[in-house]
């Protein structure tokens, strides 16, 4: 699980000049861009289809939870299973704020993003405090996870219990049309990836390698690990509300399910291993794959569930480090392959 | 290695158990027939999907378990929803309820208390005094130390897996016997095995006993004295709070 995608760019930047800087920063961007440009293209010719709008929606807003849960699980090592839970934090404390209370909508999001990067901030610094395992994390964000799940549905008079609750504000503004929405939640996922190629360029980035590669070895050298854990965690918590809120203003309904631990940490889980852990574009590629699939799955009906089962189990046989580290290696042989015969 | 289609062996055991019983099997050889079934059960997860797992380490090894046995959990569930998808398996032990102690309690719940806690006293004698049992805890603790004197780590993983699916199906029968197991019930089986394994302790089978007994009675005490829901935030608090001042379990001893 190690940075296998950015050797390329990775060696450019230790000798790095500032003239070689500067292009680095071009080298950064290009990837980024088109992958806006060809994302930007989708609504072309999906958007007769208020369905298939809504799934890419849902698409772009699985690549916002992936690209944080990534900056949380894949930087720093932290299994956090409450990624539905702090978007959660974030979608029904922005719709209370909103709907409830009667703040502006723009306000009601910041607050309620503000609010989820707190509570994964917190459980992170308790887990770091406590000097936690990769599983002993996962347990007891799974733990926050629940707990989050029944306040949801104890506290119905505010969240409408099982059934969820819709959300009035900004009904009949743009958040609630056909295409706008999935232009906003496109420049979240270029705004989050831009970030996290800007974070992995800086300090906190080289941080983050070294405490991933080897975590004594990073205290050793000088690296506060419990600080950066709790840093990544912040920014990860952050990308999460805010992804999660926004889209509950665009659904403009939500429920306990929309931010369900089976509903989305499982499917980011499986999105992000499929991808690549710790890639920059690996959240891009697992969410896009799984989300077509999903779509393509509608047609087994109701032995979907197998189908994707069966597909999961392939597709890590196959490939257990995931897509883009596996293609990447290969592209690495194939290149070595070609200079050894020159 | 971390197994998420648990809940899924023991869901799977229930509706054969249910099966056999409407097939006119009589409860005694069908409660057989669903633990066969889970070992049958645990026994191929070990010969298939879960040989690639062994051969890696750490972390990487956790990642993977969980990535497939989760696929695993899929397929089962679907196809358990798809065939079945009604089926629940609810064992009503005959005859009204008993008094203990002059407070009345269930028959069914007895049973199964019974059951449970005789098991438990059978993995017990069995990882603590047998040189089998202790031959799987030397793999849990250190493969590569166990292969040095002499135990394959294969055979014993093997072994373990075997094991735990006859225990998913053991539960299955006997919640059973206090509330219908129906296939929607995997995912909750696994997680609350989880949280109660790590609040015990990993591989600590006496501190698995406590952790249940305690968060039960934390449960029925909250849920007795206040709403259902708060209950059940303070059951899992109290999960949190003992996983955090005891991370190596009730009674782990810190490394």
């Amino acid at each position: 699980m190690s940075e296998q995608l950015t050797s390329g760019t990775g060696t450019s930047m230790i000798g790095g000049t500032e003239a070689r800087s500067s292009r680095s920063i071009l080298v950064l961007l290009m990837p980024i861009a088109m992958v806006g440009v060809a994302l930007a293209l989708v609504p072309l010719w999906l958007s007769d289809s208020r369905v298939l709008m809504g799934v890419a929606v849902l698409g772009l807003t699985f690549i916002c939870y992936t690209i944080g849960f990534n900056v949380i699980f894949g930087s720093t090592g932290q299994l956090f299973l409450c990624v539905g839970a702090l978007a959660g934090v974030g979608g029904f404390g922005a719709a209370i704020l909103a709907d409830n209370v009667g703040w502006p909508i723009v306000v009601s999001i910041l607050v309620a993003t503000f609010a989820a990067t707190l509570t994964g901030g917190l459980l992170s610094y308790v887990a770091v405090r406590r000097s936690l395992g990769v599983i002993f994390t996962g347990i007891v964000t799974l733990i926050f996870s629940l707990s989050f799940d029944a306040l949801l549905l104890g506290l119905s008079h505010l969240t409408g219990g099982d059934t969820g609750r819709s959300i009035h504000s900004g009904a009949d503004t743009f958040l609630r049309a056909q295409v706008p929405p999935y232009y906003l939640m496109l420049a979240l996922v270029l705004f989050f990836l831009l970030i996290h190629a800007l974070l992995r360029r800086s300090h906190i980035g080289w941080a983050f390698r070294a405490l991933r590669d080897d975590e004594v070895a990073a205290e050793l050298a000088g690296v506060d690990v419990a600080r950066y854990r709790v840093y990544g965690a912040l920014i990860g918590a952050a990308m999460l509300g805010l992804a999660g809120s926004t889209y509950a203003f665009t659904e403009g309904r939500i429920s306990p399910t929309t931010f369900g631990f089976g509903e989305v940490d499982v499917v980011v889980l499986v999105m992000l291993a499929f991808g690549g852990i710790g890639t920059l574009f690996g959240p891009i590629v697992g969410a896009i794959t799984f989300t077509i699939i999903d779509e393509v799955l509608i047609d087994f009906g109701q032995l979907r569930q197998v189908a994707y089962g069966i597909l999961i189990i392939v597709l890590f046989l196959w490939m257990p480090r995931g897509l883009i580290p596996t293609v990447a290696s290969i592209w690495r042989r194939v290149r070595r392959l070609v200079e050894v015969k020159e | 290695m971390l197994n998420l289609g648990y809940g899924q062996i023991a869901v799977t055991s229930a509706i054969a158990v249910a099966l056999a019983m409407e097939a006119g099997i009589p409860i005694l050889p069908a409660a057989a027939l669903g633990l066969l079934i889970g070992g049958l059960f645990g026994l191929f997860l070990d010969l298939t999907i879960l040989r690639p797992v062994y051969r890696l380490r750490g972390e990487a090894r956790v990642l993977l378990s969980l990535l497939l046995t989760l696929g695993v959990s899929f397929i089962v569930d679907g196809f358990l929803n798809w065939r079945f998808p009604l089926k629940t398996l609810n064992l009503h032990i005959g005859g009204g309820a008993v008094e203990i102690l002059g407070v009345p309690m269930r028959r069914g719940s007895l049973v199964a208390s019974a059951i449970t806690l005789a098991t438990f006293a059978g993995l017990f004698v069995f990882f603590g005094r047998t040189s089998l049992g202790r031959a799987i805890r030397s793999v849990i603790e250190d493969e590569e130390g166990a292969r040095l004197i002499g135990i394959d780590p294969k055979k014993m993983l093997r072994l373990i897996l075997v094991l735990s699916g006859v225990l998913a199906a053991l539960v299955a029968v006997t919640r059973s016997m206090v509330a219908p197991v129906d296939t929607k019930s995997g995912l909750s089986i696994t997680v609350f095995a989880l949280i109660v394994t790590v609040v015990g302790g990993l591989g600590n089978v006496v501190g698995a006993l406590l952790a249940g007994i305690i968060l039960g009675i934390v449960n029925v005490i909250a849920a007795d004295f206040i709403g259902s829901y708060i209950s059940l935030i303070i059951l899992l608090v109290a999960a949190a709070v003992t996983i955090l001042i005891r991370p190596a379990g009730l009674l782990g001893v810190k490394e």
